[in-house]
């Protein structure tokens, strides 16, 4: 019993410890990480600004209807630091992005991760700053 | 033979002393790649005093300011303030809106020290782009202060602890993403103690007797970031999703 408890205790103080709070901003009280999404489609916009970057998709439904949603990443300065540039997205790239949905229920989440049509990672971080670094060539 | 020995501990400390080769931070690694912050000594200034100079990340509460407590204490707060605190919404952080933490707050980008003659800067690469001055020249505190975000700081050196008293802060920053919060009557004093070259402790005393019983002290721990520049980061140029953020700040 006494295993169990510091085992769950453990894992608790892992929970908090792995907290991102890169970001400037309380990341739990904006994203619901219960709330996964995977979303597939085309960018149409990149803001390459602080606090943080952001990039827009074009996602198409089952009957054609576009809806556009607002994918928040870490800080430019943080995915600099791991790598990444200004062009690594570019506005038409067919991107698979997987995040947690804003918790108002907006079409906007977090993107944890971002893979081209080419699998390609991209970023593969969320606001949360965790972005690992790319693929050593 | 004495002479040898000082000919080498000057050169060991110039050795340790020498930067990195620096890295350009576009494109060629960043904070998670560069290499582990080195063990060696503090450096000194020519007048002896440590060297608090480099870039630094971390040394202050991010979500939690209770994380820097002593094992087992709690925040000695008011219940009025404690009310306060959990009435507080995540949106509303001074911080998430592109204004400044305060102290002893840090954010989760690096901050550089720059040490002068008279004065001692800490410059902040965010949030926001900002810097915090202290005289070093003697000085007390004025008398009738306007209330500030990083208040009027003091400093003097105890040993190789730098002392840094700071009064005349406003009550509109909080101490963290849970928004733990303080009055006008705060008053902090800030011991920066450079234990070897890599890491700079950072033990605040918070004496606030309006928002708390008693003071109270919290211990942060900045690591150097050799090689490492500050960036811009201006936090406001793209900062039009706030309102977005819907939860408590009990829920950082």
């Amino acid at each position: 019993m006494r295993v169990i408890a510091a085992v769950v205790a453990s894992v608790a103080v892992l929970m908090v410890m792995s907290r991102p709070v890169i970001a400037h901003h309380s990341f739990a009280a904006e994203y619901d990480a219960n709330k996964p999404v995977t979303l597939k489609g085309t960018v149409s916009k990149v803001e390459w600004m602080n606090p943080h970057a952001r990039f827009y998709v074009d996602v198409k439904d089952e009957k054609g209807a576009v809806t556009n949603w607002n994918l928040e990443l870490a800080s430019p300065n943080v995915l600099v630091r791991n790598g990444w540039t200004r062009n690594s997205l570019k506005v038409g790239d067919e991107v698979t992005v997987e995040g947690s949905r804003a918790k108002d229920g907006s079409n906007m989440a977090n993107a944890r991760a971002v893979k081209l049509a080419d699998g390609r990672r991209v970023f593969a971080g969320s606001s949360g700053g965790d972005a690992p670094p790319p693929a050593q060539k | 033979m004495a002479f040898v020995l000082w000919v080498l501990a000057i050169s060991v400390l110039a050795a340790q002393q020498t930067p990195p080769a620096a890295t350009s931070p576009a494109g060629s690694g960043g904070l998670n790649r560069t290499p582990a912050a080195p063990t060696g000594p503090a450096p000194r200034l020519p007048n002896g005093h440590v060297d608090l100079s480099g870039v630094w990340q971390g040394g202050g509460p991010v979500g939690n300011i209770a994380d820097g407590l002593a094992k087992g204490e709690t925040l000695p707060i008011r219940p009025e303030y404690q009310k306060i605190m959990d009435g507080r919404n995540a949106k509303d952080d001074p911080e998430a809106n592109c204004l400044p933490t305060g102290v002893p707050r840090r954010d989760p980008y690096p901050w550089r020290v720059l040490q002068t003659p008279t004065h001692t800067f800490l410059l902040f690469e965010g949030n926001i782009h900002s810097y915090r001055q202290i005289f070093m020249d003697g000085r007390t505190h004025p008398a009738d202060l306007d209330p500030t975000w990083y208040g009027h700081s003091v400093g003097h050196w105890e040993g190789d602890t730098l002392v840094v008293d700071s009064v005349g802060f406003n009550d509109k920053f909080w101490f963290d993403f849970r928004g733990t919060p303080h009055t006008e009557k705060l008053h902090t004093v800030e011991r920066y103690t450079r234990s070897n070259m890599g890491t700079l402790g950072i033990e605040t005393t918070i004496d606030d007797p309006g928002a708390y019983t008693k003071p109270f002290k919290v211990t942060f721990t900045a690591r150097l970031r050799p090689g490492e520049e500050l960036m811009e980061y201006i936090c406001n140029e793209n900062n039009g999703y706030v309102h977005h953020i819907t939860g408590s700040a009990k829920e950082f």
